[in-house]
C-alpha cells in the first residue's frame, strides 16, 4: 500500500508511508470495533442459549443491534466522577485498556503479507503490549478511592502476572518448533504437518500446550471461570464499580477486544492461523482471512461455551492452577520440547 | 488421588464432559418465550396496571364512594369528589400512585361497581417517576384500551366469586 | 326513684325515665332510629323493642315505656334479638342500596345498626318504593328515597327550630316528609336536621360528595360567627376545613349550631390574604414581611398607636396587639368599631348573667331591642324551652318572628320608663326574671335597662336576671383586656398608627393615621389597609374565646394559614422585634402566661362568674329602634361574606331569590 501512495499518487516515501498505515490501522480497528459489539451479542446469545433462554431478542432482527442500543445508551449518559478519586489517573485507564488491546492487532497475520507491522519480533511485543493491559486495571483500581475498585486490581494484577508466566512457557515451545518470533513465520511454519494438516496443535507434543495457553488465556482476560476480578457477589462490578458511561464502554470494548486477540493468538500459534485446517490445494481458494476468522470465531464460540459450563474459581484455586500447575507444565515442556527438538535435528 | 482421578484431571475429562452437556443444552429448545412479541397465558385474576372502566353507554363507573381510598394499604389513591353538573356523584381527581401501589387488589374488591380494576398489562414502564402517577384521565384511558380484555377476565373468575 | 332489672342487675332510676333511658344507665345499648335526647318521643321506628316483664308476652318500645318499679328488662333475650332483626329487615325493604354515593356513608346510623342487628341479607325481592326528592333549602339536600320516616326532623323544625315547615303527607309505605309547599326551610337552624337525620335522606348540601368522615381529621374548636361560643369540631382534609359540625355541650349549645356556623367554613379558603402588601402610590402591592415591617417601623408616631379589634379574633391575638401597644406606651385599644360607647366599668353589666343553660329556667322575659333569632340563635332555642315550661315573654323593638309567642310593647324605648301593667304583673310574679338587652338598644337604653333590676328585682340570690347579648365572638375577651374607650371607637381616630385586627365593619374613612390590617380575608379592612399583615382565621390557630356568659373556651388549630400568613400573635412577636420593642414571649404558652397575669380571668377555662355591681347611668331611654343591627343574618363578617354557601343563603332566605335546582 505504501508502494501505491507512493509511485500511483505520487506521493514523497514518508508520507506514503504515514498514509498507508493509517488506512491500515483504521482498515483493523474499525472493523474489530464493530465485531466487538456484535460478538458481545454472540456471547450473550450462547450464552443464553446454553441457559435455554432467548438472550437478546427486542433490538433489530433477533436482536442483532442489541450492542448498538447498549451502545448508544452508554454513550449518552452522564460520566460520573467521585469526587474523591484521582480525576486524571480515573479517565487514563479505561484509554489504557482500550488502547493496549487495539495495538496488539498490528503484528496479527489476517492473510499471507496483510499484516500492518509485520516485524520480526511479533511474538515478543504481544507479550509486552499484553502485559501493558494491566495497568488500566491496577490504575483504575487505585484511583477510583474505592475498597471493591481497589481489591479487584490487586486480584487482576496476581492474576495477569501468575498467567503471563505460563503463558511465556507456553509461546517459548511453540517458537523453538517453529524457529521464529515472526507471527506469519510461526503460521507458514505451521503449514503441512505430517504432509496434509495445518496446525501445531495437531502436533501431540505441542497439543498440551495449546490446552493449557487456552485455559491461559482465559485467565489472562479475566473471562469466565477465572473472572475474579468482577466476581459480582464479593466486588460488586470489581475495578469498574466506579466507572459510567463512555469510560465504562471503553473496558466494556477494551476487554472484549482482548478476548477477540487471544482467540486470534489461539488460531495463529497453535491452530494454522489463516490457513485452511488441510493442506490441500482446493482448500487454499478460499481466502486466508476467512480461515482466520472462522477459527476465531469458533474459539469465541470456546469461550463463551466455558464461560456458560464452568463455575468461577476460587482465589487460591486460581493461583495454585497458574503456579502449581501450568508454570511447572509449561516449564517442563519447554525442556521437552528442546529436547526433541535437538533430538530431531542433531544431524542439522 | 488415584490413577484414574489423576487421569481424569489431566485429560480434563469432567470438563469436556461438562461442556458436552452444555453443548447438548445449547442446541435444545428454549425454555422461555420469546417474550415481547409472545406472552404466557395470564389468569383472569392477574393484578396489573390499573384501570378505570365505563358503562357500555359510555358513563364512567366511578361514583367516589372512596371505598378504594380507604381500603387501600399503601395509600397510593387520592380521590376527591363532588357533585357533577347532573347532580351525580363523580370524582374530580382520581389518582393512583403506581410507584407505591403494592397491587394487593383490594381497591377492585372494594369496589361496588367494578369501576377500579387490575387490567392484564403488565408492561407500563416509564422513563420517569412522574409518569407513574396516574390521573383519572390515564386510568379511564387504560380501560378504553383494555375493556375487552378486562371484561372478558371478569366474565371468566364471575362463577367463581 | 323506681327500680328496675335490667338483664338481671337492679339499678335505681330517676322518676319519669323510660324503660331506653333505663337500660343506657345500665350500660345497655339499645338501638334506635327515631328516638333522642332533645326531641320528644314518637316511637315509630320499632328499632328499641325490649322484653319488659311484667307485661303483654311480645317485645315493647323501650323509648315510649316509662320505667316502673320491680320492672324486669330483658335486653339480649332471642325474642328481643329476632325482634330487632325483623324490624331492620323490614326499614332495609325499602332503603335503596346506594350506600357507596351517600354521603352518610361511613357515619350512617342505619348502616352501623344493620351490621351490628341486622340479619344480613333481606327475603324481599319486590320493587323498592322511589320518593321524589323534596327541596328544603340550600343547606339541605334531600334523597328521600332513603328516608325510614323516623320524623326526627319534623320534630326538630316543630319544636327546637320553632319552624313548622318540615311535615310528613300519605300514609303507611307512601309515606313521605316534605317541606311546606316544596319551599326552602327559612330556619337559621336548619343544618341541624343533617346531623339529626340517622340515615342520608337529609345530607348538606354545601358538603355534598365532598369527603368521607375517615379521611377528616377533626380538631375541637369553638365557633366565632356569633358571641354564644358553639363548641364546634372542624373536620378538615389536608390543608383545608371541609366541614363544621357542633359537639355536644350543655352549658353552652346542646347539640345545635347554627346554619352560619355550620357553613361559612368554605369561606375559609375564598378570598383569602396569603401575602403581605403595602400601598405605595394608592395602590396595594406585594410585599415581602421585612417590606411590610420596615413600612410600619417608618411610620413616625410618637406613641400615638391605636389596635381595633375586629369580631372574629381571639383574646392572645388581642393581648399581643395591647402588649405592642403597651411598649409604646399607648393603651388606645378598641372593639366596638360600629361605634358603642357604651359604659364598661362593670364587666356585670355587659354579661349574660343568667347563663345560657339557665334561660330555660326563666319564668319572665322581656327583649330589649334584640332579634335574638339572628343575634343568638342557640340562645333563641333556649328561650323556646322556658316558654314551654311556662315563661312568657316581652319584647321592645320593631316586630319580628321569633318563632316564638312575643307581647310586643312597640319599638319606642321610652317604654322602660313606663311599664305596662301586664308587664310589672308578669314580672312581680315570677321567681326567675329575666331582661335580655340586645345590640340595637344598648346604645340608648344601657342605663334604663339596668335600673330594671332594681325595679323588676332581677338580682337575687342565685338568680342574676340581667343580661346583655353581644353580636361579635371576641366582645367579651376584648372587654376583659381593655378594648374599649371611654369615647367609644372615635378615640382613636387621631391615633397616628392603627391596627386594625381583623376589623372590617368599621367606617374607615375616619381614621387618619396608617393604617395596618393584621387579618385573613380580603374584605372592607384591607380594601382601606395602608399595610397588610396576612394573618390566620379562627380555625388555624389555637385562642382563647369568651362567650356573652363570660365564658372562657379554647378551640385548636385545624390547618395552616394559606401562603405566607401566619398566626396573628406571631405576626405581632416578629414586629416588635423589628421595631425594637422585643415582645416577652416567644411561644404560644408563653404568651398565654403573660396574658394570664395581665388578665386572671384568661387564665383557666370555664364559666366566670363577675360580681353584680352596676354603675350609675342614666335611667332615661329615649329614642325609637328603627331596626335591629344585623340586617342580614348569613353575611355578618369577612368569613360569611366569602362563603358562597352563605351568599346564596343570604340571596334565597333573606332576599327571596329563588334558584333552579339541578335534576337529580
Amino acid at each position: 500500500m505504501t508502494d501505491f501512495f507512493n509511485h500511483t499518487v505520487g506521493l514523497p516515501y514518508g508520507w506514503a508511508w504515514f498514509l498507508a498505515t493509517i488506512v491500515g490501522i483504521l482498515a483493523i480497528a474499525l472493523p474489530l470495533m464493530l465485531s466487538v459489539a456484535m460478538i458481545i451479542y454472540a456471547d450473550r446469545k450462547i450464552w443464553a442459549a446454553m441457559a435455554l433462554r432467548r438472550g437478546p431478542n427486542v433490538v433489530g432482527p433477533f436482536g442483532l443491534l442489541q450492542s448498538f442500543a447498549d451502545g448508544l445508551k452508554v454513550f449518552l449518559q452522564e460520566t460520573i466522577v467521585p469526587s474523591a478519586a484521582n480525576r486524571g489517573l480515573f479517565l487514563l485507564a479505561p484509554i489504557i485498556t482500550f488502547t493496549v488491546a487495539l495495538i496488539v492487532w498490528a503484528v496479527v497475520p489476517f492473510q499471507p503479507g496483510v499484516v500492518l507491522a509485520n516485524i520480526n519480533v511479533g511474538l515478543l511485543y504481544v507479550l509486552a503490549a499484553s502485559s501493558l493491559g494491566v495497568y488500566g486495571i491496577i490504575l483504575a483500581g487505585w484511583s477510583s478511592n474505592s475498597k471493591y475498585p481497589f481489591f479487584s486490581a490487586i486480584r487482576a494484577a496476581a492474576q495477569m502476572v501468575s498467567y503471563e508466566v505460563a503463558i511465556g512457557f507456553v509461546l517459548i515451545s511453540v517458537v523453538m518448533w517453529a524457529g521464529s518470533f515472526n507471527l506469519t513465520t510461526i503460521v507458514e511454519a505451521q503449514k503441512g504437518l505430517y504432509g496434509f494438516i495445518n496446525g501445531f496443535g495437531f502436533n501431540p507434543l505441542l497439543f498440551p500446550m495449546s490446552v493449557v495457553f487456552l485455559i491461559s488465556s482465559l485467565a489472562e482476560t479475566q473471562r469466565a471461570p477465572f473472572d475474579l476480578t468482577e466476581a459480582e457477589s464479593e466486588l460488586v462490578a470489581g475495578y469498574q464499580t466506579e466507572y459510567s458511561s463512555m469510560a465504562f464502554a471503553l473496558y466494556w470494548l477494551g476487554e472484549y477486544a482482548n478476548v477477540l486477540l487471544m482467540c486470534t493468538l489461539n488460531a495463529t500459534l497453535f491452530w494454522g492461523g489463516y490457513l485452511p485446517p488441510f493442506d490441500w490445494a482446493p482448500l487454499y481458494i478460499v481466502p486466508g482471512i476467512i480461515w482466520l476468522f472462522a477459527k476465531i470465531l469458533f474459539f469465541f464460540f470456546v469461550f463463551s461455551w466455558i464461560k456458560a459450563t464452568v463455575p468461577r474459581y476460587r482465589y487460591d484455586q486460581l493461583m495454585r492452577l497458574g503456579w502449581k500447575v501450568f508454570l511447572p507444565l509449561s516449564l517442563f515442556w519447554v525442556f521437552l520440547v528442546s529436547g526433541v527438538l535437538m533430538f530431531m535435528r542433531v544431524g542439522v | 488421588m488415584g490413577i484414574a482421578q489423576t487421569i481424569k484431571a489431566f485429560t480434563l475429562y469432567e470438563f469436556v464432559k461438562a461442556h458436552a452437556l452444555t453443548l447438548k443444552y445449547f442446541f435444545k429448545p428454549k425454555a422461555t418465550i420469546n417474550y415481547p412479541y409472545e406472552k404466557n397465558p395470564l389468569s383472569p385474576r392477574f393484578r396489573g396496571e390499573h384501570a378505570l372502566r365505563r358503562y357500555p353507554n359510555g358513563e364512567e363507573r366511578c361514583i367516589a364512594c372512596k371505598l378504594c381510598e380507604a381500603v387501600c394499604p399503601a395509600q397510593a389513591i387520592t380521590i376527591e369528589a363532588e357533585p357533577r353538573d347532573d347532580g351525580s356523584r363523580r370524582t374530580t381527581r382520581y389518582d393512583i400512585d403506581m410507584t407505591k401501589c403494592i397491587y394487593c387488589g383490594l381497591c377492585q374488591e372494594a369496589c361496588p361497581v367494578d369501576a377500579i380494576v387490575e387490567g392484564p398489562n403488565l408492561d407500563f414502564a416509564t422513563e420517569t417517576r412522574e409518569e407513574l402517577i396516574y390521573d383519572k384521565a390515564k386510568l379511564l384511558d387504560n380501560g378504553d384500551r383494555w375493556e375487552r380484555a378486562i371484561a372478558a377476565n371478569l366474565a371468566a373468575d364471575a362463577p367463581y366469586r | 326513684m323506681p327500680k328496675v332489672k335490667v338483664d338481671g342487675v337492679e339499678i335505681e332510676v330517676p322518676q319519669g325515665a323510660t324503660v331506653l333511658q333505663a337500660c343506657e344507665l345500665a350500660g345497655k345499648e339499645i338501638p334506635r332510629f327515631c328516638y333522642h335526647e332533645r326531641l320528644s318521643i314518637a316511637g315509630n321506628c320499632r328499632m328499641c323493642l325490649v322484653e319488659v316483664k311484667p307485661g303483654p308476652p311480645k317485645p315493647q318500645a323501650s323509648c315510649a315505656l316509662p320505667a316502673a318499679e320491680n320492672q324486669e328488662i330483658f335486653t339480649n333475650t332471642p325474642m328481643v334479638k329476632h325482634a330487632r332483626e325483623g324490624i331492620m329487615e323490614f326499614l332495609l325493604i325499602n332503603h335503596p342500596l346506594d350506600c357507596p354515593i351517600c354521603d352518610q356513608g361511613g357515619e350512617c346510623d342505619l348502616q352501623d345498626q344493620s351490621v351490628a342487628y341486622g340479619r344480613g341479607h333481606s327475603r324481599y325481592d319486590e320493587n323498592k318504593r322511589a320518593v321524589t326528592e323534596k327541596y328544603m333549602g340550600p343547606i339541605v339536600k334531600t334523597v328521600m328515597t332513603r328516608c325510614i320516616q323516623c320524623t326526627r326532623c319534623i320534630r326538630f323544625a316543630e319544636e327546637v327550630a320553632g319552624v313548622e315547615e318540615i311535615g310528613a303527607i300519605y300514609r303507611g309505605e307512601n309515606m313521605q316528609i316534605t317541606s311546606y309547599l316544596e319551599e326552602a326551610v327559612t330556619s337559621e337552624l336548619s343544618g341541624n336536621v343533617v346531623d339529626l337525620c340517622p340515615v342520608g335522606a337529609l345530607t348538606s348540601k354545601p358538603y355534598a360528595f365532598e369527603a368521607r368522615p375517615w379521611e377528616l381529621r377533626k380538631t375541637l374548636s369553638i365557633d366565632v360567627m356569633d358571641a354564644v361560643g358553639t363548641n364546634i369540631r372542624l373536620d378538615s382534609r389536608g390543608r383545608q376545613v371541609l366541614r363544621c359540625v357542633p359537639r355536644v355541650n350543655d352549658d353552652v349549645n346542646e347539640e345545635w349550631a347554627s346554619d352560619k356556623t355550620r357553613h361559612a367554613v368554605d369561606g375559609l379558603v375564598r378570598k383569602r390574604l396569603d401575602r403581605p402588601y403595602v400601598r405605595r402610590d394608592g395602590k396595594l402591592h406585594p410585599a415581602t414581611w421585612d417590606e411590610a415591617f420596615a413600612a410600619i417601623a417608618a411610620v413616625d408616631h410618637g406613641g400615638s398607636v391605636a389596635a381595633v379589634a375586629g369580631d372574629l379574633v381571639d383574646c392572645e391575638t388581642m393581648f399581643a396587639a395591647k402588649a405592642l401597644l403597651k411598649q409604646f406606651g399607648s393603651s388606645l385599644l378598641e372593639g366596638r368599631q360600629t361605634g358603642m360607647d357604651y359604659d364598661t366599668s362593670s364587666l356585670a353589666a355587659v354579661n349574660f348573667n343568667t347563663t345560657i343553660a339557665r334561660t330555660e329556667e326563666a319564668d319572665a322575659i322581656l327583649l330589649i331591642g334584640t332579634n335574638l333569632r339572628w343575634e343568638a340563635p342557640l340562645v333563641n332555642t333556649r328561650i323556646r324551652k322556658a316558654i314551654k315550661k311556662g315563661a312568657k315573654v316581652f319584647a321592645i323593638g320593631p316586630e319580628t318572628d321569633l318563632t316564638y309567642k312575643v307581647e310586643w310593647l312597640g319599638a319606642d324605648l321610652s317604654v322602660l320608663g313606663n311599664l305596662p301593667e301586664r308587664l310589672t304583673d308578669v314580672f312581680g310574679k315570677a321567681a326567675k326574671p329575666m331582661v335580655i338587652v340586645g345590640g340595637g338598644a344598648l346604645k340608648g337604653a344601657h342605663g334604663a335597662a339596668l335600673a330594671l333590676a332594681d325595679t323588676l328585682g332581677l338580682v337575687k340570690d342565685g338568680w342574676n336576671g340581667f343580661n346583655v347579648v353581644h353580636m361579635a365572638a371576641s366582645r367579651m375577651g376584648g372587654l376583659m383586656l381593655g378594648y374599649a374607650q371611654k369615647a367609644g371607637i372615635a378615640a382613636t381616630y387621631d391615633a397616628k398608627l392603627v391596627y386594625f385586627l381583623g376589623a372590617d365593619e368599621c367606617d374607615f374613612a375616619n381614621f387618619r393615621g396608617v393604617k395596618v390590617y393584621v387579618g385573613h380575608h380580603g374584605d372592607k379592612g384591607a380594601h382601606h389597609a395602608d399595610i397588610i399583615l396576612p394573618g390566620a382565621s379562627y380555625a388555624e390557630k389555637s385562642g382563647t374565646f369568651v362567650n356573652i356568659e363570660g365564658r372562657v373556651q379554647r378551640g385548636e388549630r385545624a390547618v395552616f394559614p394559606p401562603g405566607d400568613a401566619r398566626e396573628d400573635w406571631t405576626i405581632f412577636r416578629a414586629l416588635s422585634e423589628t421595631l425594637g420593642h422585643t415582645l416577652p414571649f416567644d411561644t404560644l404558652d408563653e404568651l398565654r402566661a403573660a396574658m394570664a397575669l395581665d388578665c386572671p380571668e384568661l387564665a383557666t377555662l370555664g364559666l366566670k362568674t363577675f360580681a353584680w355591681n352596676s354603675p350609675s347611668l342614666g335611667t332615661t331611654a329615649q329614642g325609637v329602634l328603627e331596626g335591629y343591627p344585623i340586617k342580614d343574618f348569613y353575611l355578618t363578617n369577612a368569613i360569611c361574606r366569602a362563603s358562597p354557601t352563605m351568599q346564596r343563603c343570604s340571596a334565597e332566605l333573606v332576599h327571596g331569590e329563588s334558584f333552579a335546582e339541578a335534576a337529580e
